[in-house]
């Protein structure tokens, strides 16, 4: 059974039945987290770095924004029994278009917030696949904690 | 691959669907300061199919009309002249749009949802910017990708020469499909433009909407086009195969003003606009 995470959203599971999915990554980041004692999973698919870029938002949609988002994914999966020192992080995302300058480098942007985020609160990132020109969409099984890319015209990619 | 021009491509693009006549008209007056409401009426008061698009549209989020609306009449009283061209505008459009792109890798739907996000995204910065959010411009946002119909066919085949010169050598995907193909997908646009007699500045902002031309610079529709499609590629919804491999241009930037923290800004009022306009994906496509 697939559950579709959408942009600015988040879904988390212990049912191992589900397969999490999000499309359309570009700039965005996916954030996959899983438990493998409790088999309890998430992804978090957020847009943009910073919530102070608009306080409006960040109440009305924390799961927009990295530095809102991600500890409401960590949150969530421990309402699930997950603990922080036994769950595995994988990410996908941040591509970025052809940008001489540093105009349009959101990609960027999303990753450099999450990886700062992480190092505050001591969190290491299992694998990444990272950058690039190309969307994916990231996958996470429930019943075994493996998580895999797609990228349009290249296939699938074991993180 | 043997390089082409625009007149091998001219029979291509006489076996596109045609627009629906009504929209057609329409789109011709789209730059006629004298056409108004009454003019509108006019044209589809006798096509049911269009009614019952301006009747939905006219009750969608994106609209946000206090009351429900029940008539076409008072459909156009709330909406004006220019939100009356876009809705007739997007009903034709989406019969266009309605199938698959397998040279692109785009799923059938994806064009059409890739362009109406283009539109919203226009819509978006010209309200930021404090510019016009006519129709104009969002017809020429809804359009901008038109030419990748008619060159699907002919990425298909060069897909590999393609993809090698974006992934080894640093070229931009049209950039690529001009020194494989010999034409780029926004020129092929600017022709279906000029065979269906569009006005000259939709035509022209589809033509440059990957700013090849120095003409481009000089033209803000085209300019706003580029940038709603950049910004769209940015996010990474529904792309094919060309993805986010597009230039981006930072005098556009200085051009409007814009700072990368305006382009995070743009994209978070961008997304529940976004929310608002599915009912663009439940319109009715027969003629």
């Amino acid at each position: 059974m697939q559950i579709t995470v959408g942009v600015a959203d988040m879904q988390v599971t212990n049912n191992p039945q589900a397969v999490l999915v999000t499309h359309s990554l570009g700039s965005c980041m996916g954030v996959a987290v899983y438990d493998p004692q409790v088999r309890v999973g998430g992804i978090l698919h957020y847009m943009l770095p910073e919530a102070s870029l608009d306080g409006n938002k960040s109440t009305e949609k924390p799961l927009m924004f990295a530095d809102t988002g991600i500890p409401l994914l960590f949150k969530e999966c421990y309402r699930y029994g997950a603990v922080k020192s036994r769950m595995i992080v994988k990410i996908a995302g941040g591509s970025q278009i052809m940008d001489s300058g540093c105009f349009f480098n959101i990609g960027k942007r999303n990753y450099a917030a999450l990886r700062k985020i992480f190092l505050r609160n001591n969190v290491l990132i299992k694998n990444e696949d990272i950058g690039g020109f190309s969307p994916r969409t990231l996958y996470l099984q429930i019943s075994t904690g493996k998580v895999w890319v797609k990228i349009t015209g290249e296939g699938e990619k074991l993180l | 691959m043997m390089k082409i021009d625009i007149a091998h491509i001219l029979p291509d693009i006489k076996s596109l669907p045609p627009f629906p006549e009504v929209t057609q008209k329409v789109i011709t007056t789209l730059d006629d300061p004298e056409v108004g409401i009454q003019e509108l009426v006019e044209i589809v008061q006798y096509d049911p199919n269009l009614t019952a698009n301006i009747l939905k549209m006219s009750n969608s989020a994106y609209f946000g009309f206090p009351r429900e609306v029940h008539s076409l009449n008072q459909a156009l009283l709330y909406l004006g002249t220019q939100n009356l061209f876009k809705i007739i505008i997007a009903s034709g459009a989406t019969r266009l749009y309605g199938r698959c792109c397998n040279g692109y890798i785009l799923d059938q739907g994806e064009l059409w949802r890739h362009s109406v996000s283009t539109a919203v995204m226009a819509s978006v910065i010209s309200r930021w910017l404090g510019v016009p959010d006519g129709a104009l411009l969002f017809t020429a946002a809804l359009l901008h990708d038109i030419g990748k119909l008619v060159l699907d066919y002919y990425v298909h085949d060069a897909f590999t020469e393609i993809m090698a010169l974006v992934k080894e050598g640093n070229y931009a995907f049209q950039e690529a499909e001009r020194a494989v193909i010999g034409i780029d997908h926004a020129a092929v646009g600017g022709e279906i433009a000029r065979q269906w007699n569009f006005p000259d500045k939709i035509r022209l902002a589809i033509a440059y909407h990957h700013l090849e031309s120095p003409e481009a610079l000089k033209n803000d529709l085209a300019l706003l086009v580029y940038l709603a499609d950049l910004l769209v590629i940015i996010l990474g919804a529904n792309l094919g195969v060309d993805g986010l491999a597009y230039r981006g241009h930072p005098w556009v930037m200085k051009h409007f003003g814009l700072r990368v923290r305006h382009l995070e800004q743009l994209l978070a009022l961008f997304w529940p606009e976004m929310q608002k306009a599915q009912e663009f994906f439940n319109l009715d496509f027969r003629v």
